[in-house]
């Protein structure tokens, strides 16, 4: 089949952070370095070939980049400074780019400036939306019970209305990754059956990140484990025990106990990536897109936000508790809004996805293989 | 003399990137000089983009009445073609567009606006610039100092001994031969090494113009071209190399082990020692460094004075400097190899069977510690010591596979970024070896780009293929030892696959660097390391062998990684150039002391004259 090339690949992707993809000149070290490449995804040289070449259409259907956690090694031991590690970092957001059917994730990757308008435009209207909504049906001064501001029934409903939408959002984006990168791939049949046998793998490794411990170091895995069980408590706090955490002033100990380790947790794991980015103590955090530190601002503000209004409550300031939740809820909402289906926040999704269909991918792969395989250096002789 | 009455009208155009090597000239020095000179009515600067458009220039001739166009800059050849056509628009002279190229002049090397303007000078009076800019003549010392006594120094001294003049040959180590004598063949035509190093030793132990100063460093220099005061540090021998005939006694009775130098450390010497059987000069010396009764200031041992038959050691001599006086300096330092245990994942000092080149040149080579037989290395309780020692044993199993990784150290921004140019051949060199003695061995080379460059090193690169070697497109990236081997990963890139087997040795084809001391050595001499080490020549295609010093050469690999015709070749020219300068009595001053001033006077008076006219510094006398 004919392939068209793209000669302004680089260039798309180094919008999207990629840097320094032409100095590569093909050795395999960062390959034979990487733990996770192997029989059927050799990887990363060969979406460095694949970008060098301008095969757009080779690497929107490629799994790779979902495969690679960022340890860096392969970076660190690049004879020419080619940055493979960051080269699939920014591949990972040009598939989600890719992925999107909206075209929204592509405008904020390349324009941080498209991005932050966004979120002040979505932020302002959650404000307006919030306060307008309150003052309504309320007393600012009241933050529970009775005459409520913001009443937890309410937004209750809100979250799952919202939640409905980027769900639906983010499936169809998964549905697009599935045709690009398996669906539409006529040489490798996988049939269904198969596909739910292996279906446990998708919550799996959301749970576990059980890939990302196996890099050789382990510490990054280890810290975003953390961060990402402490978002997840988080959530499943406030799309089903809403009434439980917002119920003052006593404490009920057996939600707030979650719900302070998962502040913990958000607060400390953010901090430490956001001063590894600035003082760039590792290799992931060398080189930081503009919308790293969106994510990581954004997530900073909600986690603060969220636990100072939650002391304000406590403390008996109604008034300025429920301020300081409209403020919060101005963090959130476009946090969700537009990370979970457009930006970095979708990798909760394509990730394990990515797992998913490389496993099946590859058996799928191993099984067509012929099962008596030659010696590896038989072939080699005439290269 | 005509130029200044000369109806001449010139305008000198300027386009200069001002970046890169020749990024320190100050064009606006330059352009000032320029407008001073006779003839010149005008000076433009135009950057380094495109050509001008001729038309514009065309122009420029007509309103100035310009009759010669000097363009000058760092490649003002690339203007040319936009000059020259102007020039006919205009009606003009089309030959009358003269080049003024600051980097051919030589404008990196030396004091560069100065040099520059010597270019402007000369073209403006249309002389050319190797005439106008010869630094003046002095007379010359007829001896010459050559540093390193490899296959590069070897053949310089040989060469000018033999012309009949006298060299004085330094040597670091106790032996003369260099890294050339480690080696068992060369590649591609496969000789033997010793073969054709061992005659030009013992030519070079034998000559009577030939002073060799082994075990020996140079201090200091002082001086100047024709004429260099160079101190050498004698370094205590401890044995007299007249009186000793190598009878081997005394190493017999030494009891001080250490690791061998010459066998890259893959056999131990002793501490009384010959490097190898060949050595020149053939006589034993003491390492001072190891030896029990200089250690201990006589209280010890001494075995080996008491079991000399020709009282020829003496330990305790004293190292000693020596003055000498030179004309010229010819440095041939060569090369170390680059430490492959700095790259951790290839596990070399770790695995006992990952071997660096010049350690598997010494095993395979018919005269080294297993008698070229490649067998593995094994791990062995040393009874004294109790520590773990690796050992090779000729009854040791022969590797079943062998793998061979390029590149180590080189192309490499972590190490070395040059290309050390030799490791491909090498390596193919070895895998033959391997194939050769070992038929059922299989062999791997793990390479990125194979460059065979060379006259017959293409051909050879087909035949290793042809004899069944596996070359596998991609540098592998681990060496790992798991409990039932070693084994190697890569990645084959042409295959699109990963590459994970079981091997029995490694070799690694490690780069070369400059070696140790180079750089002090640079300090000592005035001459310039470049970035990487590399001495820089004083010009990379006109003069590769001279230096910014008048009388200071440089030969092999020390200007920079080359393989042996090519370190043999430039140190043949070296000797050419050495030759011609004492046969003629004189040499060249340094480039640095040539004034612009100065040239543009040359220019001056050469100018109209044609070159033949001008007479030789000195005729050279034939006897």
């Amino acid at each position: 089949m004919a392939i068209r090339a793209n000669p302004h690949l680089i260039d798309e992707l180094e919008k999207y952070g990629a840097q320094d993809v032409v100095k590569c000149y093909h050795c395999g070290n960062c390959t034979a370095t990487c733990p996770f490449s192997g029989e059927v995804f050799v990887f990363p040289r060969k979406s460095m070939r694949y970008l060098q070449l301008g095969l757009d259409v080779r690497l929107q259907g490629n799994l790779e980049p979902w495969l690679c956690y960022y340890c860096g090694e392969c970076s660190e031991e690049c004879p020419r400074g080619a940055e493979p590690g960051e080269t699939m970092m920014s591949m990972r957001r040009w598939l989600t780019a890719r992925y999107d059917f909206t075209g929204l994730s592509g405008l904020f990757y390349r324009s941080a400036k498209a991005e932050l308008l966004a979120i002040v435009l979505v932020a302002l209207l959650t404000g307006l939306g919030l306060t307008l909504f309150g003052l309504s049906q309320g007393s600012i001064d009241v933050y529970d019970g009775p005459g409520a501001f913001l009443p937890a029934s309410s937004i209750h409903i809100f979250d799952w209305v919202m939640a409905g939408v980027l769900v639906l959002l983010l499936g169809i984006n998964c549905v697009r990754m599935w045709w690009y990168t398996m669906g539409s791939d006529k040489e490798v049949r996988i049939p269904p059956l198969e596909y739910l046998k292996q279906l446990f793998l998708v919550p799996w490794h959301f749970l576990t990140q059980r890939r990302y411990s196996q890099c050789d170091r382990k510490s990054p895995w280890a810290i975003h484990l953390v961060l990402m069980l402490s978002y997840l408590t988080m959530l499943v706090l406030i799309m089903f025990f809403l009434h439980r955490v917002q119920h003052g002033p006593a404490i009920d100990w057996r939600a707030h106990a979650f719900g302070y380790a998962a502040a913990a947790g958000l607060v400390v794991t953010t901090i430490y990536a956001l001063q590894g980015r600035l003082r760039k103590t590792r290799p992931h955090y060398q080189h930081s897109h503009e919308t790293d530190w969106i994510f990581l601002a954004l997530l900073l503000m909600v986690s603060l936000t969220g636990i100072a209004q939650h002391i304000l409550h406590r403390g008996g300031w109604e008034t300025a508790a429920n301020v300081l939740y409209v403020v919060h809820m101005m963090g959130v909402v476009p946090m969700l809004v537009l990370e979970v289906p457009f930006s970095k926040w979708s990798h909760m999704a394509y990730r394990p996805l990515g797992m998913y269909f490389s496993t099946l991918r590859e058996k799928a792969v191993l099984a067509a293989e012929d099962p008596e395989k030659s010696r590896p250096a038989a072939a080699a002789q005439t290269a | 003399m005509a130029t200044n009455a000369s109806p001449n009208r010139i305008g000198v155009f300027f386009s200069h990137a001002n970046t890169g090597r020749l990024g320190a000239v100050d064009l606006q020095q330059v352009m000032e000089f320029a407008r001073q000179l006779p003839g010149v009515v005008a000076t433009e600067e135009m950057g380094a983009g495109a050509p001008p458009d001729p038309k514009d220039v065309a122009a420029d001739i007509h309103r100035l009445e310009l009759t010669s166009l000097v363009i000058a800059g760092d490649m003002p050849g690339a203007q040319k073609p936009a000059f020259t056509r102007a020039m006919v628009m205009a009606g003009g002279d089309p030959d009358e567009v003269r080049l003024a190229s600051f980097g051919e002049a030589g404008a990196a090397s030396t004091d560069p606006d100065s040099i520059a303007q010597a270019a402007v000078a000369c073209a403006v009076h249309g002389v050319p610039f190797g005439l106008a800019v010869t630094p003046a003549r002095v007379p010359v010392h007829p001896d010459t100092l050559v540093i390193g006594a490899g296959v590069a120094g070897i053949e310089t001294a040989l060469r000018i001994a033999q012309a009949g003049h006298k060299v004085h040959l330094v040597e670091r180590s106790a032996t003369i031969g260099g890294h050339m004598a480690m080696f068992d063949k060369t590649f591609p035509t496969l000789d033997c090494a010793a073969c054709i190093l061992t005659p030009k030793m013992v030519a070079v132990g034998q000559h009577d113009n030939i002073d060799i100063l082994n075990f020996s460093e140079v201090q200091a220099v002082g001086g100047s071209p024709g004429e260099y005061k160079v101190r050498v540090l004698r370094r205590a021998r401890r044995v007299d190399p007249v009186a000793c005939v190598a009878c081997h006694a005394c190493r017999d009775v030494c009891p001080v082990r250490v690791p061998s130098e010459f066998d890259e450390g893959i056999v131990d010497r002793k501490a009384i020692y010959m490097a190898f059987p060949q050595a020149i000069p053939n006589s034993y010396v003491v390492d001072g460094e190891q030896c029990l009764w200089v250690q201990s200031e006589g209280k010890k041992c001494g075995a080996c004075v008491k079991k000399c038959p020709k009282d020829a050691i003496h330990l305790d001599e004293e190292s000693h400097s020596v003055e000498l006086t030179v004309g010229n300096i010819v440095v041939a330092t060569g090369y170390d190899a680059f430490d492959a245990s700095l790259i951790e994942r290839y596990g070399y000092g770790v695995l006992p069977n990952v071997l660096s080149a010049l350690e598997f040149e010494r095993l395979t080579n018919a005269s080294g510690p297993t008698g070229g037989r490649i067998v593995t290395r094994s791990t062995q309780r040393n009874r004294r010591t109790k520590e773990e020692e690796w050992v090779f044993d000729t009854d040791a199993p022969a590797p079943r596979s062998v793998a061979i990784i390029h590149c180590v150290g080189s192309r490499d921004q972590n190490h070395n970024p040059y290309c050390s140019r030799v490791c491909c051949m090498y390596s193919l060199k070895f895998a033959h070896l391997v194939k050769e003695k070992l038929p059922d061995a299989t062999c791997y080379q793990f390479y990125i780009d194979m460059r065979a460059f060379g006259k017959g090193y293409e051909e050879f690169f087909e035949r290793i293929k042809d004899e069944g070697v596996f070359v596998v497109r991609g540098r592998s990236a681990r060496v790992e030892a798991r409990p039932d081997g070693m084994v190697i990963r890569g990645e084959d890139i042409v295959h699109d696959r990963i590459m994970e087997f079981p091997v029995d040795m490694v070799l690694l084809a490690a780069g070369l660097e400059p070696a140790r001391g180079a750089h002090r050595l640079a300090s000592v001499l005035g001459i310039r390391p470049d970035d990487d080490g590399w001495f820089t020549e004083l010009n990379y295609n006109t003069d590769p062998t001279g230096t910014n010093r008048g009388a200071i050469h440089v030969a092999g690999v020390c200007q920079g990684p080359k393989d042996i015709p090519d370190t043999v070749a430039q140190a043949s020219a070296v000797a050419a150039r050495v030759l011609g300068s004492v046969i003629s009595g004189s040499v060249r001053i340094d480039r640095e002391s040539v004034s612009s001033a100065e040239a543009a006077a040359n220019a001056a008076r050469l100018a109209g004259t044609s070159p033949r006219e001008e007479p030789w510094p000195s005729e050279p006398t034939h006897t």
